[in-house]
């Protein structure tokens, strides 16, 4: 026992070394599941706060930007509007869509957008996985796993939310893949290869489709985000001959490094679809 | 003012300027498609730098623990700046000891600046330990040696305008009194 003693007196150092780098290690672990970041992450109050206070300094800094894209994005809502002149079927927030041959029905519904704006208080862009942080919560219905865009295309899903803040992963991360589709219906994925936060990688596109440069590359339906929001254009393409494959790089059309609003998209029917689906799948 | 005090309000101030400020750095006429990695540098280390002499490693090591995960927290990367402070608090006292002529217990009260320690050594014990702190930080957050290059480019691109910073700091807070005695305010 003496001997014990003796022993842990003389390494107290090492062993508490090796004791808070065990720690350090747990927690970076456990958060890399995504799921049990609640205490560690700046959806937290006094975190969300303190960011709150910087960002109002911030935000008058930045009104100027913020205007113009204000008036870019009514804009581009009254081209939108325009196009649907004439047919009764629009509603406050909510995505109906006719359908050419009519059957039995003439309308179909099969989401029920409800799109609620947010500040950004809090981005990075520098890390392997980026994350930001919203000035709503729950008490203003946000909830894990909605979508969130801005008003030029994608940003990223709520993973986290409290009281009065919400963290979002952005697609700038290793995590996050979204669901792509070409203009031409082409269905693949989008992934972010940690590199710079102006290039995202298409992966697995097949080599007889043509893709030009300019080319703009939309979300689809399959996933959490509503369909049809541009995530990027392309720049480049890339060919995997062993495959037959072709890599798209792509510019995404948000700028991430100046994010200011958002939208935070909750899919009413979401839940009603998933039920389903995993019904479907066996689980 | 205590050496405590001073301490805690330094702590405060580095890492107000790394959160609030630092990591809004995201350097943007580098950061083109094909061009230079991003990347943040850290300052927040130099709170570690500058603990006095004579502080037992346990608490050199506890607090380097409470300072990673405080920036942690700000910057939602559970655990990896607090391993990588937590690895540079346990080698501070070597890389201090190889330096210092003398015994660092006869350095009482005293905290590790450019001028009981000479330009040369001081950079060198910065360098040292700042390398090794953002090789230990961009491993762990890249967690993959595919693109070695790229990890290599960006541990050094960090650590060299790290240590700019820390030496800009330095000077900075360091006030010339008279005939050249100089004293740090924080």
């Amino acid at each position: 026992m003496r001997n014990f003693i003796l022993f842990i007196r003389r390494f107290f150092n090492l062993i508490l070394f090796l004791l808070l780098e065990v720690v350090c290690i747990v927690l970076i672990a456990r958060t890399n599941t995504l799921q049990g970041n609640n205490i560690m992450s700046s959806a937290n109050l006094l975190l969300g706060t303190m960011y709150q206070q910087r960002n109002d300094v911030a935000y008058y800094f930045a009104l100027k930007r913020m205007n113009d894209s204000l008036v870019s994005e009514n804009e581009k809502l009254r081209f939108e509007l325009s196009k649907h002149d004439g047919v009764e079927v629009l509603q406050d927030s909510s995505a109906t869509y006719a359908i050419p041959n009519p059957d039995s029905t003439a309308k179909v519904k099969y989401a029920d957008y409800h799109y609620r704006y947010a500040k950004v208080i809090n981005n990075t862009v520098g890390s392997v996985n980026n994350f930001i942080t919203l000035n709503r919560g729950e008490d203003d219905g946000i909830k894990k796993d909605m979508a969130v865009i801005s008003a030029n295309g994608v940003v990223g899903r709520v993973i986290n939310t409290s009281a009065h803040f919400a963290t979002a992963i952005s697609v700038l991360s290793k995590k996050q893949q979204v669901s792509a589709r070409l203009k031409d219906g082409t269905v693949s994925y989008v992934s972010w290869d940690g590199q710079s936060p102006d290039k995202l990688l298409m992966k697995d596109v097949p080599n007889q489709i043509k893709v030009h440069k300019g080319d703009t590359v939309f979300t689809t339906e399959y996933s959490f985000f509503p369909g049809g929001v541009s995530i990027g254009i392309v720049y480049k393409t890339a060919l995997i001959k062993s495959k037959n494959l072709q890599i798209l790089y792509l510019k995404p059309t948000t700028n991430f490094r100046r994010l200011q609003y958002v939208y935070v998209v909750e899919n009413k029917l979401s839940a009603e679809r998933l039920k389903l689906e995993q019904a479907a799948t066996g689980n | 003012m205590g050496t405590l005090i001073k301490n805690i309000i330094r702590f405060c101030v580095i890492l107000l300027i790394q959160v609030l400020i630092l990591n809004k750095v995201t350097l943007q006429w580098w950061a083109q498609p094909t061009g230079f990695p991003v990347f943040i540098p850290f300052l927040y280390p130099l709170f570690l730098l500058l603990l006095p002499f004579e502080t037992p490693v346990a608490i050199v090591l506890l607090a380097g623990f409470l300072c990673g995960v405080t920036v942690d927290s700000f910057m939602n990367t559970a655990g990896m700046h607090a391993f990588a402070m937590v690895l540079i608090a346990y080698f501070r006292i070597n890389v201090l000891n190889a330096l210092m002529p003398k015994n660092l217990s006869e350095y009482t009260g005293q905290t590790p600046s450019v001028k009981n320690m000479g330009w040369l050594p001081f950079v060198i014990y910065v360098s040292f330990l700042i390398v090794m702190h953002h090789a230990a930080f961009f491993i762990i957050e890249l967690w993959s040696m595919q693109n070695i290059g790229y990890l290599m480019l960006k541990i050094f691109a960090s650590a060299i305008t790290s240590i700019l910073l820390i030496l800009a700091y330095v000077l900075l807070f360091t006030r010339q009194a008279g005939s050249g005695k100089s004293q740090r305010i924080i």
